[in-house]
């Protein structure tokens, strides 16, 4: 019939050129009319980079996948067992191909490795770009080490880095602020156009802080100082939520945040700090981690150890780095 | 020509001697296998080790620098090691037709090894620390189960392989264990098989008796 | 006796009777040995190992103080695996090897099993094909389970405020669906099909260790019985990844989880073991590695994994037993452990884990692709090479579950790279599938639906991968619905749709049924489509915000939720079409099937139905691959050697 005297190639140009337009469209159709609205938003800076990073993997994606559904809709369809299909043709040169083999493996790895490439890239130049680096960062934002100084100070004009420890607990976030006595609040009130530090630890089990719109994830964990960094670019309310299960109720760890004018959350946190001096004097002092101290619920585990506490018993001379 | 009497199940002496020849190439496979399995599972515990001694926790990874009882840890290296010797010793015996040097060997191998598992069941109710005192002492627990299921491996192999030698010299005579019937080449497949796992939990136990002991 | 016989080890002596026979093996009838006497034995066993337990730790300060003895806990658990085990007879012959014993006569068992007629499917015994339908059975009881856990969650999340169950059973319910599934997955395809078909596609009369085979489907079925014990325990709250501290905070049922998977890590690693060394060690003559089926290939590069990779889950189970029996501190960081200790054991175990499940999924469709297409598999080496190449690297890879736990952030980039890196081999089933589609001659039967599923679905799965594998945006997909959705994707969209391929196209051989084509079309339809309304929704649901194992979430998502929630239960129903299509074809409306309904050329399709227990009446004498599809003149796969004359060695016909 007709197929025998085709030739071969027009199968895969036909492809090619559907897969072209195709891809050409819906890849500009997202870049501009869905790209903007993708999560996590604008709010921060590592929030607008995920963002951007999503859509650029996306626009590259899709062709991908246009590819693999248009060939397989396509033999679907045409080269489907019916009545005066021609016979297929075996032997040498049906098993294998080493043009297309060495293309796909060229474009595959080609691709990957710059998806790795930039990735990393994206990684190192937004500071960690929001996820927890562990204690000991890597990329930092210049400012971040002094910061983290008993005597750090940060003010509506001075450009530092704001820290905010991220207790997590079974099952409630809350956040103290170092730089103001360490007074610890149950919303997340962040000012706008700063860096902030992210130093998020845990009391009991490993919880997740999950700044949505602020683009930030870092595990909680216990005996833990784990630094996530951002920028705050625009104010609004975020949705803090734990993404790692922490317990049954896991599904209710959440709360909101705020975004502020920088003013208006240095005046929030100098009142907060002085109105609540005398609740903060009876917390445990601010520490980057905190190690509980049994006080007797060891349980008597340890008989003849009246108070059980690593540090008394076994000589613990410092809590974990 | 051998048959079973089974209709339909005829194998020629061609078949049976492929067949033979596989199983025999199985056990060998098998047993290196074996080893590489059991090479990630100290591999896991080594790791343990490490990265509770980096990680450091509350300084609680070795507080005043316990250690398990010594001469303890030593008794039950060197039996483990004594075990190994005498059964590679034993199989060179073997190979060179000396089924009696290598049962001796053999038996004394296997007394090593039941009083090496002795000596570690005894060892853990004499610590001088609790199990969760310090991360030393967590993976010490680690380790003493670990060696327990090795050296329970040692006892069950090298003994099931003398009792089998003693059967198989029970049922067709001296020298079944050095004939080319094909069960007697399975025999000697096996026993070397045994012997490179003796060879390789022996170099594990010193490895992990320098960490123990020596770190 | 010639010096080459079997000898003959039930003392009988030589001109033996008919089917030889063994006193301790040879009884049948109630009081043998079965799974009734299973049974029997794993109760005994079990209140045996607590009273153990009760009187080892019964005076232990813990104990006294909590209530709680998970000595006892642990004890009656191992107790009863032991006795099930014992019951069923899987101890018999390593105790009977402490008296000399030996078993090299496995053809003389199979045959005494083939005697037993349909009993033996309930017995040990060391007939891979047996072995094989056990596995089928207990990979099924296992899914079933897990997807009846799976429809309460999605009922439970119909709603964000009004619910169904509180949330301490939401999670119990959520953990035990995840980890019955993970350990259904881990041997769904290995268990039933590989031990079935991989001693006859490389021409061999059995596996390389029968026993060990027999043993790891037993204990396969102990550890369902250990993990679904967790339930009455009060469940596990870890999910099925089992983070430590909240491991060390949960109460009894985490032991059923700890010891559920060590007990399933060693069905695993028997199972690998025992394959790994077949097809290695009992090709037949002639089956070079270049001529081994792109199904032994995967079959290969899979129990690689699972016999290197499952002793770090051992490990990982053990130290967290030890914490919760003997007070040890693996995983507690007051007392000098670290919880990332666990995640590092269980993710270096937990990624090759999710490659054991892919890697058959892609021998299947390698295997099914040309015989539906009529074209010789193409690009073999690359497959076989990328199946190799995935098992590898996936070793490489384990961190990047990790990306924001605050693991050394240096780890990051490398980790991004190498996980970015195994998407090339992985890619290599889409290059093998499509240029194999490439003016073909495509037969839309059943099993050939299946196959185009998987590439459909493990291409979103796969590609979403990449997304999770770039930290940037593994920050707001982490921990979400997206990744939830991702693996679904692939484990459910991959493997799932390849096993049901692999149960269509093969369960005519395996028993001698067709599977009815119409149910079965419909069955394919509606898991497909309810499959991709389920899930591709959740990707959304990720992005929007929802994270995962939770019961309650923002009010916006709810319409989403419920989308997926109806498509969820339409998927179910869809399952019970299968159950259905699968009791009408094997036991209500029979239809024969045909020597070789598909027209394969594989080796496993040349011989009788049903299989008899020695396989092949000759070894074959393998002469070319089993990909010679619309090729004038392309030799036989292999010499059968059957129209031979007693007394003559396998002559060609």
């Amino acid at each position: 019939m007709a197929e025998s005297s085709e030739n071969p190639v027009h199968h895969l140009r036909r492809m090619f050129v559907l897969w072209l337009v195709l891809s050409l469209v819906v890849d500009v159709l997202f870049w501009f009319l869905v790209g903007p609205h993708v999560p996590p938003g604008h709010m921060t800076e590592t929030a607008k980079d995920n963002q951007q990073v999503f859509n650029v993997l996306f626009v590259i994606a899709l062709p991908v996948l246009l590819g693999v559904w248009i060939y397989l809709g396509y033999s679907a369809i045409v080269w489907r067992d019916r009545e005066g299909a021609p016979e297929p043709v075996g032997g040498e040169v049906a098993r294998t191909n080493s043009h297309a083999q060495v293309l796909w493996i060229t474009i595959t790895s080609f691709i990957v490795i710059c998806l790795a490439a930039y990735g990393t890239i994206d990684l190192i130049s937004h500071n960690g770009a929001g996820g927890g680096q562990g204690p000991n960062p890597a990329w930092a934002p210049a400012g971040a080490a002094a910061a983290t100084q008993p005597n750090a100070v940060w003010t509506a004009t001075n450009n530092s880095v704001l820290p905010v420890q991220v207790i997590a607990q079974q099952w409630k976030f809350t956040y103290r602020y170092p730089t103001f006595g360490g007074f610890e609040s149950q919303h997340l009130i962040l000012p706008n156009n700063t860096e902030i530090a992210f130093h998020v630890t845990s009391l009991d089990v490993i919880h997740s802080f999950w700044g949505y719109q602020l683009g930030v994830k870092a595990d909680a964990n216990p005996q833990i100082d784990n630094v996530a960094f951002t920028k705050t670019i625009q104010t609004g309310t975020t949705w803090i939520r734990c993404s790692e299960l922490c317990g049954i109720w896991h599904g209710s760890m959440w709360n909101t945040g705020t975004v502020e004018s920088k003013q208006q959350f240095e005046q929030w946190a100098t009142t907060t700090e002085t109105a609540q001096a005398a609740a903060t004097k009876l917390l445990p002092p601010f520490a980057w981690t905190y190690v509980p101290d049994a006080n007797g619920a060891d349980g008597g585990y340890y008989p003849g150890v009246d108070q059980y506490s690593p540090t008394e018993v076994y000589g613990s001379t410092k809590a974990a780095s | 020509m051998a048959t079973t009497s089974t209709p339909g199940y005829n194998p020629t002496p061609e078949e049976i001697e492929f067949e033979t020849r596989a199983e025999i190439s199985s056990i060998w496979t098998g047993g290196r296998l074996f080893i590489g399995m059991y090479a990630f599972l100290l591999a896991s515990l080594a790791f343990s080790y490490f990265y509770l001694r980096s990680s450091n926790n509350g300084d609680l990874w070795r507080p005043n620098h316990v250690t398990a009882p010594t001469s303890f840890g030593w008794a039950i290296s060197s039996l483990v090691v004594l075990a190994a010797l005498l059964a590679i010793y034993g199989q060179w015996r073997l190979r060179q037709g000396r089924v009696l040097d290598w049962e001796v060997a053999g038996w004394l191998s296997f007394g090593a090894a039941l009083s090496a598992l002795g000596v570690q069941i005894w060892q853990l109710t004499v610590l001088p620390f609790y199990p969760g005192s310090s991360g030393y002492a967590s993976c010490f627990i680690g380790w003493g189960v670990v060696s327990i299921m090795t050296i329970s491996i040692l006892v069950y192999w090298t003994e099931t392989t003398l009792a089998r030698s003693i059967r198989m010299r029970s049922e067709q005579g001296a020298g079944a264990q050095l004939s080319g019937s094909a069960e007697g080449r399975l025999f000697r497949a096996g026993v070397e098989s045994c012997t490179y796992f003796m060879g390789f939990a022996a170099l594990s136990f010193i490895v992990f008796t320098a960490l123990f002991y020596l770190l | 006796m010639t010096t080459t016989a079997l000898p003959d080890t039930s003392g009988q002596g030589s001109g033996a009777a008919p089917v030889a026979k063994s006193p301790r093996q040879r009884r049948s009838g109630l009081f043998s040995q079965h799974l009734g006497t299973a049974i029997i034995g794993a109760v005994i066993g079990y209140f045996v190992g607590h009273w153990l337990g009760n009187v080892i730790a019964g005076g232990y300060t813990y104990v006294q103080n909590s209530g709680e003895n998970a000595v006892a806990n642990t004890l009656g658990l191992a107790f009863m695996v032991f006795g099930w085990l014992a019951g069923v007879g899987a101890l018999n012959y390593p105790f009977a090897k402490i008296i000399g014993k030996s078993s090299r006569n496995a053809e003389e068992m199979e045959a005494w099993s083939a005697s037993l007629g349909w009993q033996r499917y309930f017995r040990y015994t060391a007939d891979h094909k047996v072995v094989g339908m056990q596995y089928v059975v207990g990979v099924l009881l296992f899914m079933f389970t897990g997807g009846l856990l799976a429809m309460a969650i999605r009922a439970e999340l119909l709603n964000p405020n009004y619910h169904l169950f509180g949330p301490g059973r939401y999670i119990e319910i959520v953990s035990e669906h995840g980890t019955v599934m993970m350990m259904m997955a881990t041997s769904i395809i290995v268990g039933p099909l590989g031990n079935w078909l991989v001693p006859l596609m490389i021409g061999s009369r059995r596996t390389a260790y029968p026993h060990v085979e027999a043993f790891s489907f037993w204990v396969f079925t102990a550890g369902y019985m250990v993990i679904f014990s967790a339930l009455p325990y009060g469940g596990f709250p870890t999910g099925w990844t089992g983070y430590a501290p909240l491991q060390t905070q949960a109460g009894a049922g985490m032991i059923s989880y700890l010891l559920g998977f060590a007990v399933i890590g060693i069905g695993m690693m028997a199972a690998g073991f025992n394959l790994l060394v077949t097809i290695i060690s009992y090709r037949a003559p002639g089956m070079t590695w270049s001529r081994l089926p792109i199904f032994v290939w995967a079959i290969l590069a899979t129990c690689a994994l699972l016999t290197l990779a499952t002793p770090t889950l051992f490990a990982a189970g053990l130290f967290g037993i030890l914490d919760r029996t003997a007070q040890t501190a693996f995983y507690v960081a007051e007392h000098g452990g670290s919880s990332y200790l666990w995640q590092n054991l269980f993710w270096f175990f937990g990624h090759p884990e999710v490659y054991i499940m892919a890697l058959p999924g892609f021998g299947i469709v390698g295997e099914l692709l040309p015989v539906f297409t009529r074209k010789p598999l193409f690009a073999y080496k690359v497959a076989a090479a990328g199946m190799m190449g995935v098992a590898l690297l996936s070793f490489f890879v384990w961190q990047h579950h990790l990306f924001q736990s605050g693991i050394n952030p240096d780890m990051r980039p490398l980790f991004m790279l190498t996980t970015e890196l195994i998407s090339i081999p992985t890619g290599f089933i889409f290059l093998v599938g499509m240029g194999t589609l490439y003016k073909a001659k495509i037969r839309f039967e059943v099993p050939m639906l299946f196959c185009m599923a998987v590439f459909f679905n493990f291409l979103i799965g796969g590609v979403t991968g990449v997304f999770l594998s770039d930290v940037p945006v593994n920050v707001t997909v982490h921990g979400g619905f997206f990744v939830l959705s991702h693996f679904h994707y692939t484990i459910m969209g991959g493997l799932l749709f390849a096993f049901m391929a692999g149960l269509y196209y093969w369960l005519p051989k395996m028993t001698g049924r067709m599977m009815n084509k119409k149910i079965g079309i419909w069955h394919f339809w509606t898991m497909f489509i309810f499959f991709n309304l389920t899930f591709f929704p959740m990707f959304l649901i990720g992005l929007l915000g929802q994270p995962r194992r939770v019961f309650q979430y923002a009010q916006n998502l709810q319409t989403l939720n419920e989308f997926s929630s109806m498509a969820a239960f339409c998927l179910g129903l869809s399952f019970l079409l299968f159950a259905w299509n699968l009791l009408y074809s094997m036991f209500i409306k029979v239809e024969v099937a045909p020597a070789n309904p598909w027209n394969s050329l594989g080796l496993e399709w040349q011989t009788p139905t049903p299989v008899p227990y020695y396989n092949f009446e000759r070894i074959p004498v393998i002469l070319t691959d089993p990909y010679h599809y619309s090729e004038d003149g392309a030799p036989a796969v292999a010499d059968l050697g059957v129209r031979v004359s007693a007394g003559a060695s396998t002559a060609a016909t």
